[in-house]
């Protein structure tokens, strides 16, 4: 598709594909080309005039970010004439800027305080414009003020594409503000705090509201990492000082659709400070919760697991890191001896889907079609996937949605398919398979009785002709839908939680007790009453408010002290995720490593160790899983096959409530509480 | 009302993000201005983002939104009215009816503004009251013009 172009850059000659533009090529050949508006992946708008170039034949210069490479092309990016342009341009912004940069909280990460330097502009040459605008601080999350704006209308662009529609300009001319609807403070607009804004602003405008004279951009150190706060398992680049977390940003490559980051990802750190941490094991003594030391509280856990044996149960979120989940497989089986351990995985979906879950790329995709999958920025369910797709579509993919209900996302799709989602799946795989598309006997044998809609066959066209669909499937309708995919693209089931996936690579999977079971959590009061465990291990925070009737004994591994915890005989404080690193494996199927950034406070200890050391004290020893067999257990691989069109049941949780579930020591602990008091107060 | 109205309107058109400026104006002829709650109407028919028609809304001049006094007074700052006293008799009226430039006194009596031209500089300085336009404006004339009697005319600044 993409032919290579050659071109020279400032002497350099660049092999570049086609259709890039010049900002992009340029940065190939190492050439910065300097510019205040434009954002990578994005249409170049021209808005800044930074970014001129002149290009040998053409007598004015013209903008690099809405030029595109042609065969040949003559490019130089510094002559005298657009210098001379840009310091104008950034003479003329700073007539209009504050020039605080000595304690302004940007400086250093600041495009306008770089480029004034590289110009060597100390103040303006014009008359200094001051508007006096409020500063909107009512949120705990974003501080906007509209005095350092620079109107490069980048917060505008990022917010339109993902679909929020926050942002937009107000007015005209020099005298523009970028404001929300009506310019109301943001917790009156439909904003969702998720940040992108923030993450684009190139000057102090759009800032986060803590970080205000706590620390500069250079004392800050940057680790990658990952959230796991839902099913995205979002990339992150988490900024610390002095140990201390300072913010967190979208971490994916500039440019693609997934550099996202919902409030709960961005904001919900200071959790891991919060009042209900834990920082020490705690023993149930004469009814009540009592500090203990590590040695006493393992013991006691050792002789009850012990004595408990095989009537032992456990269950885990599926938010854990792979090296935790290997190493509790491996405490459960070889040193407790039990069959009995499930994770929350089972309550959206099936180990074994999740281990078929194909791998695709996001930003390659030119179909979408979703299945049973409603994900939504508002609701705060999948946001960075609802993200995703906006800006796919956006940039030109097509999107199908299949659902029983309605959906915000639908209003997008080219199809939207409503209705009985088997028999909408059956019709679009016998419209595909009417398309030409080679089909094994089964799929022909079981849509024979399908009748195909004017939509489904206007789907099926669609299909038909994508480079690369991908389908995003909710585990219920996973084996349903993959007979789509066994036609045509790449199927990827969705789960809630961020290491699902990976949680079912490394074979935690119930082969005893389920979750449900365990917890009394099954539909009828005699299966509950016959499947209580005895001891009932817990491991991070499960959905849980109540112990099971039944269970004698109650441990709890967690970082906050729960409504379940506090029900406990013992207490295991835990890392919190940004507190232990290890590795998980995403939706995509991509294998994400995270990194350490800050040491977990008091005793609290990591998933692993804990279980390390139980088993020590229970006179066994288990192998801490290496980076290799973490690897290799992330690499099967099962293939798809045909299975009949119906729609797995036993999936009763609305993702919402449980995303909200597993995170609420994340909301209450954390300024997120602000976003649940503020929506509770407006829906009374 | 407004409902009806609007629904009047919107009857003939298709709801599409291109017709939204002939629906603000339209709607705007019939309201005198475009209230929060029709932008958020005439967001949701044209499927254009409510922040993006307060954009469109806020961006050209025509447009208000904010209702208009019963008498419109703009006076002329062209460059004929400038020379001939126009500040003047601007700050004078804005001394009688209590107004600034661009601002709807309270109990929308009066609407302040100012022009760049009225088109008859042979009579400069003038100024115009809705559509009767008068001519070589002095501060006195402009006084017995508005009373700011305190029979409601003027009063408290609007915000």
């Amino acid at each position: 598709m993409a032919n290579i172009v050659k071109l020279q850059i400032d002497g350099q000659e660049v092999e570049v594909p086609s259709g890039m533009n010049l900002i992009d090529a340029a940065e190939r050949a190492g050439v910065h080309i300097p510019n205040l508006c434009y954002m990578k992946g994005m249409k170049g708008v021209g808005a800044c005039r930074l970014c001129l170039v002149e290009i040998e034949g053409l007598k004015a210069p013209v903008v690099a970010c809405n030029t595109r490479v042609r065969e040949g092309m003559v490019v130089n990016t510094k002559t005298e004439r657009v210098q001379e342009v840009r310091k104008f341009v950034i003479d003329l912004l700073l007539s209009m800027h504050p020039l605080d940069c000595m304690t302004c909280t940007k400086a250093g990460v600041c495009n306008l305080q770089k480029y004034a330097y590289d110009f060597e502009l100390k103040e303006s040459s014009f008359t200094r414009k001051k508007f006096g605008y409020p500063v909107d601080e009512a949120n705990p999350f974003i501080r906007r003020d509209p005095e350092y704006c620079i109107l490069c209308g980048r917060c505008v662009r990022v917010c339109k594409e993902q679909g929020t529609n926050v942002l937009d300009f107000m007015g005209r001319g020099v005298d523009s503000k970028v404001v929300t609807a009506g310019d109301k403070p943001l917790q009156e607009s439909e904003c969702t705090f998720c940040g992108s804004c923030v993450d684009v602003c190139p000057v102090n405008a759009l800032l986060e509201s803590d970080p205000q004279h706590k620390g500069r951009a250079w004392e800050y150190e940057q680790v990658a990492s990952v959230c796991l706060l839902c099913g995205n398992g979002c990339s992150i680049t988490v900024s610390s000082k002095d140990g201390k977390i300072q913010k967190i940003n979208a971490g994916a490559p500039a440019g693609s659709a997934e550099r996202y980051l919902c409030a709960y990802g961005r904001f919900g750190f200071d959790c891991m400070e919060g009042d209900t941490r834990l920082t020490s094991p705690l023993i149930r003594e004469n009814g009540r919760l009592k500090e203990a030391s590590w040695d006493e509280a393992l013991s006691l856990a050792a002789t009850k697991l012990k004595e408990a044996g095989q009537d032992a149960g456990f269950i885990s979120t599926a938010g854990i890191e792979n090296e935790d989940a290997l190493t509790l497989g491996r405490l459960a089986a070889d040193v407790v001896k039990t069959l009995h351990l499930d994770t929350t995985l089972s309550l959206y979906g099936e180990s074994d889907v999740f281990r078929k879950s194909q791998t695709a790329d996001i930003d390659k995709t030119d179909l979408i079609l979703l299945v049973d999958v409603n994900p939504s920025q508002w609701e705060r369910v999948l946001p960075a996937l609802d993200a995703a797709i906006r800006r796919r579509v956006d940039r030109g993919a097509k999107l199908i949605v299949i659902n029983s209900a309605d959906t915000k996302i639908g209003s997008l799709a080219a199809v939207d398919l409503r209705g009985d989602m088997p028999s909408l799946l059956k019709s679009l795989a016998k419209a595909l398979i009417g398309k030409g598309i080679k089909a094994t006997g089964q799929i022909g044998q079981s849509v024979a009785d399908a009748e195909i809609t004017e939509e489904t066959e206007k789907a099926a066209t669609m299909i038909s002709e994508a480079h690369a669909p991908v389908i995003f499937s909710s585990p219920s309708l996973f084996e349903a839908a993959a007979n789509i995919a066994l036609l045509k693209g790449k199927i990827i089931a969705m789960p809630l939680e961020s290491n699902a996936r990976g949680v079912a690579l490394m074979g935690l999977k119930a082969e005893g007790k389920t979750y449900k079971e365990m917890t009394g959590t099954a539909e009828s009061k005699e299966q509950n009453a016959k499947s209580a465990v005895k001891v009932l291990y817990t491991v991070g925070e499960v959905p849980l408010q109540k112990r099971a009737e039944g269970v004698e004994f109650l441990i709890v591994q967690n970082s906050h002290l729960t409504e379940l915890a506090k029900q406990a005989d013992i207490v295991l404080p835990s890392a919190a995720f940004l507190e232990s690193a290890g590795t998980i494996v995403d939706y995509l199927g991509r294998i994400k490593y995270l990194a350490q950034v800050t040491e977990p406070p008091g005793d609290a200890k990591t998933h692993r160790d804990i279980f390390i050391a139980l088993a020590k004290g229970m006179g066994k020893k288990i192998k801490r899983p290496t980076e290799a067999e973490v690897k290799k257990a992330a690499k099967v691989k099962t293939k798809l096959s045909f299975s009949p069109f119906v729609r797995r049941e036993g999936v009763a949780v609305t993702p919402g409530d449980f995303i909200e579930s597993i995170n609420a020591s994340v909301i209450n602990g954390s300024r997120l509480l602000w976003l649940k008091e503020a929506r509770e107060a407006a829906t009374v | 009302m407004e409902d009806e109205l609007l629904e009047q309107i919107f009857a003939s058109y298709e709801g599409t993000r291109n017709e939204l400026v002939p629906i603000l104006q339209e709607v705007q002829e019939n309201l005198g201005y475009l209230p929060e709650e029709v932008m958020q109407d005439i967001a949701r028919f044209t499927g254009v983002p409510e922040s993006h028609v307060y954009s469109v809304a806020s961006f050209y001049a025509q447009f208000r939104t904010l209702p208009l006094g019963k008498k419109r007074v703009a006076v002329c700052r062209g460059t004929a009215c400038h020379i001939r006293g126009a500040p003047q008799i601007l700050h004078e009226i804005e001394e009688r009816i209590h107004l600034r430039e661009g601002e709807t006194s309270e109990d929308l009596e009066y609407t302040l503004e100012t022009v760049a031209c009225i088109g008859c500089c042979a009579l400069a300085p003038c100024i115009r009251v809705n559509k009767d336009v008068a001519g070589e404006m002095t501060p006195e004339k402009a006084k017995g013009l508005f009373h700011g009697d305190g029979n409601g005319n003027g009063g408290d600044r609007a915000g």
